[in-house]
């Protein structure tokens, strides 16, 4: 017969009027939640330019694929499956359980044909299954839990829901199973009519029914209103997070305005954060988002190798503040440390690891940017390079070159306005280590063979990167504005980076500043100057591993055009962790001027590189180069590591015209 | 209660050996310009004297107008004034004189550090010669100063150890780093805050140099010739160290 909504329930309809307070104590949970987050400032415009489809703040595609799908919950295959499961599982058991109020309310044939076979009978129940299997392996990893859900603080209160999920869908079963014992087989269920097979007819089965029926009913308006209140919220939190986040990879800092500084009033706004009221609305909700799974913490080269910084730790303290109505406490500070916050190398690992979408980094940097500019707190290290960089223009401390000594012997152009194409831009990382200086005569080589019109600067200065990656924000803006200066003097409407970090800094923050000019990083070019049969190359063959740089590879997402230029000149193999899961060198965020504590990150990757069996380790950034090369010392004295311009100026097919090659090889 | 710190502005002290060349026996003037390295100790004395003792601190210095520019990061670090007078000698004697001529205009001064010596010159020479121009005490290589009952105690680093010394009244002190006085780096509302902090420029007064004057300035090139000794076999590696030195008659 046909399945009777409320079938054996008196006041069946009990239960939709009180779904109504079920929903007001949500809506007053999720009230409390914008209520904290809405303490924060707005956030600071990144003057992007996205073709992203936008609704509002919320950017449409996010939204739905990391937010609403979960995508990243998947690189962790075996826990995404279950939440996969258990999230899919519960939406068709609620689209299920709003069909039925539909059918007593509107009379909606919910109930007859195909669809109560294959939908209200057959996929009910087979959701039920996959949640329930779902929640059963959440739960026993729950209670047998990976270092990575407890370090710092596990979040309390996933057993109870978890428990709870299981009640509703086990009571769900026994239910359907009590009536179909009652009434007769419904076609499709197959889990309800097995259950039903062996349930007693009769007084107990009806009141057994009744019993349960109650009991699921209540269990489940009991649960919805108390998600707000529960590590559940992230059923809201998670996919409004990832809408709210520009979906641009990286930090996000966007650039500070002084001009506000140079007035007369005392009233200048404190610099970066060292309180919660400090941070963006973005950054609170971060906090309160942040499920303390430790996907981040695995991921961290900091957390790693035994500094003090672990960004779920980071998190984990922020939400603690939040959540105690800490606003305006600046112990903020001493409870996360200065050394966690300059340990940070900006790689952005713990972002792309992150399942919902918390942007770590920028919270770190906010803070970094309070204690040197406000405090002028920081490491000694980084304390020199700083004032080197702000002296010299460069913060290479106790370099034994000057700014011109890497193209000592060699022609190289300098930069002519209106007639030369490409700025080739030095920078200050291929310029002050004899290292690295190779990788700049290499690509002078392959821009003079290729036939591409180029030239330098007279005078080579820092990007000003540095100081931003440190915190001082307003040394940076000044050296920018005076490279930005000079660019717009001379008419540069196309640069060639060799330092991914000039490449972000060029393409993120100089517009930001007002420059309007092209970057292509080298990468890219020499896999263009390929492609269109300018440079030819020899394939030696042999294994080449290659190392993405995080400010290549995660945040600017130039992926295959190294690894196309790698394989053209000899065998691409890959590390374990590579493309956007590579793990950082230990030198961003200003972690070259470092004295490390613990285990050193770049021996970590350069024996990484080394078990992989290659005999050469290639890169694209001059910082990856020093810190691999200083890495692998510990394990050989082979110099293994290169450069993609020294691979491709070694294989040239009629050699470096006008330099000589003692100059280019190492 | 006014304390004067004296600061030069020189080319970059640090630049690499390889890179470095003289023009007319001085540095190129492609260098990066910024205030010597003792002189910096000697501000931050000040500062820290200036914020324990509520004094004023002003900056005097003699060199090149346009240096003003550098001489800000002692007003960021703290100072209130700068007076600059500009002239271009490097003799010690027009240099002290010049610097008294700005301290005597500053009215009543407690105490004047100066760095124990110039990066561009290192000579140590122009505190003492001021101190004897204003009728001053003179003590070099001080490296800490408290106020103490109408004058001063103050610690001298010496080659072997510490002394303390009582100044009763006003002196010229010159500064040597100790990790107490390492220069703070300005935080950013101190960097604007110092734009608008007063800087008196004052010209030069002619007056006669030291009976000194330069023949030649040679800065010898470092060459490094590396030479690698095996050492899997640490006595023969030792061995052959002491041979070659020998030859070589380093020994
Ligand atoms: C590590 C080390 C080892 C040394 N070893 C030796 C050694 O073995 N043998 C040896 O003979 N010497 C040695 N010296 C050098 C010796 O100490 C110096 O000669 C002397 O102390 C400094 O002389 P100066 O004339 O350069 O200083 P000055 O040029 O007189 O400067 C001293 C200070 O006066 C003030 N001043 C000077 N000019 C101006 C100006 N235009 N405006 C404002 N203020 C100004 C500044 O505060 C400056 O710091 C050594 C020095 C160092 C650092
Ligand atoms: S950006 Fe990198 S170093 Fe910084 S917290 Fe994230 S993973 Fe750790
Ligand atoms: S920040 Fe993201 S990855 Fe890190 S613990 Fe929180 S939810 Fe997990």
């Amino acid at each position: 017969m046909e399945r009777i909504p409320y079938w054996n329930i008196g006041y069946g309809l009990l239960i939709d009027l009180l779904s109504l307070p079920a929903l007001a104590v949500f809506g007053y949970g999720i009230y409390g939640h914008w209520k904290r987050i809405r303490q924060g400032k707005a956030s600071v415009k990144l003057g992007l330019t996205l073709d992203a489809l936008k609704l509002g703040p919320l950017h449409i595609r996010s939204f739905l694929t990391r937010g609403i799908v979960g995508t990243r919950i998947y690189r962790k295959l075996c826990t995404g499956i279950a939440h996969g499961l258990l999230f899919w599982g519960m939406v068709l058991l609620s689209a299920g359980t709003i069909l039925v109020f539909a059918n007593v309310l509107f009379r909606l044939p919910v109930f007859k044909g195909e669809f109560n076979h294959w939908f209200m009978g057959a996929a009910l129940d087979a959701a039920g299954v996959a949640a329930l299997a779902g929640v059963v392996y959440l739960l026993i990893r729950r209670l047998f839990p990976p270092e990575r859900l407890t370090c710092f603080r596990a979040n309390s209160g996933f057993i109870q829901v978890e428990i709870g999920i299981i009640a509703i869908v086990v009571t769900g079963f026994f239910i359907e199973g009590a009536r179909i014992a009652q009434n007769g087989a419904d076609p499709g269920s197959f889990v309800g009519n097995w259950l039903g097979s062996m349930l007693s007819v009769g007084r107990g089965g009806l009141e057994l029914h009744r019993y349960l029926w109650w009991t699921h009913g209540l269990l489940a308006l009991a649960t919805i209103a108390y998600i707000p209140f529960s590590p559940l919220v992230h059923l809201v939190l998670a996919p409004a997070n990832a809408g709210l986040d520009v979906p641009v990879p990286g930090p996000k800092m966007g650039v500070i305005d002084f001009e506000s500084f140079e007035g007369d009033g005392d009233e200048t706004p404190s610099l970066g954060a060292s309180k919660l009221a400090d941070f963006s609305r973005k950054n609170l909700l971060d906090a309160s988002t942040c499920l303390k799974c430790g996907r981040c913490h695995e991921v961290c080269p900091a957390a790693q190798t035994g500094k003090k910084l672990s960004p779920k730790g980071v998190m984990v303290t922020l939400a603690e503040y939040l959540q105690h109505g800490r606003m305006d406490d600046e112990s903020l500070l001493e409870a996360i440390s200065t050394d966690a916050i300059y340990s940070c190398t900006t790689c952005a690992a713990c972002m792309e690891a992150c399942p919902v979408s918390v942007n770590q980094p920028n919270a770190i940097l906010q803070m970094r940017q309070h204690l040197l500019m406000e405090r002028s707190e920081m490491p000694e290290i980084m304390g020199q390079a700083n004032r080197s960089l702000e002296a010299r223009h460069h913060p290479f401390i106790g370099t034994g070159f000057g700014p011109n000594d890497w193209r000592k012997g060699i022609d190289v152009p300098f930069y002519e306005k209106g007639t030369t194409e490409y700025l080739l831009w030095i920078g200050c990382s291929v310029a002050y280590e004899e290292r690295t200086q190779s990788i700049a005569r290499a690509m002078v080589a392959i821009l003079k063979h290729a036939g591409v019109s180029f030239g330098i600067l007279e005078e080579n200065r820092c990007t000003g990167d540095p100081a931003k990656q440190m915190g001082n924000e307003f040394l940076f803006t000044e050296i920018a504005g005076q490279n930005i200066e000079e660019f717009n003097d001379l008419g540069v409407t196309k640069v060639i980076t060799m330092c991914p970090h000039c490449f972000n800094s060029f393409t993120r923050h100089y517009p930001l500043l007002g420059a309007k000019f092209d970057v292509v990083p080298h990468a890219v070019l020499l896999r263009g100057l390929i492609e269109a049969g300018k440079i030819t190359l020899t394939n030696s063959g042999q294994a080449i591993c290659y190392h993405d740089p995080c400010y290549l590879g995660r945040h600017n997402q130039v992926l295959s055009e190294p690894r196309s230029v790698v394989s053209s000149v000899g065998q691409l193999v890959e590390m374990p962790r590579h493309g956007c899961e590579s793990f950082c060198c230990g030198a961003g965020g200003g972690n070259y001027w470092t004295e490390e504590e613990g285990t050193r990150i770049n021996q970590t990757r350069a024996k990484e590189a080394l078990d992989t069996g290659a005999k050469t380790i290639a890169t694209a950034c001059p910082f990856c180069m020093l810190m691999l090369t200083d890495g692998l010392k510990k394990f050989t004295e082979e110099q293994m590591v290169k450069d993609i311009a020294e691979l491709v100026c070694s294989r040239m097919e009629s050699g470096a015209q006008g330099v000589p090659q003692t100059l280019v090889s190492t | 209660m006014h304390i004067i710190v004296l600061a030069k502005v020189v080319p970059d002290y640090e630049v690499p050996s390889a890179d470095f060349e003289l023009v007319g026996n001085r540095a190129h003037p492609r260098y990066t310009r910024m205030i010597g390295l003792y002189d910096e100790n000697a501000i931050e004395l000040g500062v820290q004297l200036k914020e324990k003792l509520g004094a004023d601190l002003t900056v005097a210095s003699y060199g090149l107008g346009d240096d003003v520019q550098f001489l800000r990061k002692a007003l960021a670090m703290g100072a209130d004034k700068v007076v600059l007078v500009e002239g271009t000698s490097d003799d010690p004697y027009v240099i002290a004189a010049n610097l008294k001529e700005a301290i005597d205009r500053q009215g009543a001064v407690d105490l004047v550090l100066a760095g124990r010596q110039s990066s561009d010159m290192d000579r140590g020479v122009v505190p003492g010669v001021l101190a004897g121009m204003l009728d001053l005490p003179f003590v070099p290589q001080a490296c800490g100063v408290e106020s103490a009952d109408g004058g001063w105690k103050i610690a001298q680093i010496t080659e072997t150890g510490k002394r303390l010394l009582k100044l009763s009244g006003t002196g010229v002190l010159s500064i040597t780093s100790v990790p107490e006085n390492v220069p703070r780096i300005p935080a950013v509302k101190a960097i604007f805050a110092a734009k608008k902090k007063p800087v008196e420029k004052l010209a030069e007064i002619g007056t006669g140099k030291m009976n000194v004057s330069e023949l030649s300035v040679a800065i010898p090139k470092v060459e490094s010739n590396c030479e690698l000794i095996p050492a899997e076999d640490m006595d023969e590696a030792v061995r052959v160290l002491l041979r070659r030195l020998k030859e070589e008659r380093y020994l």
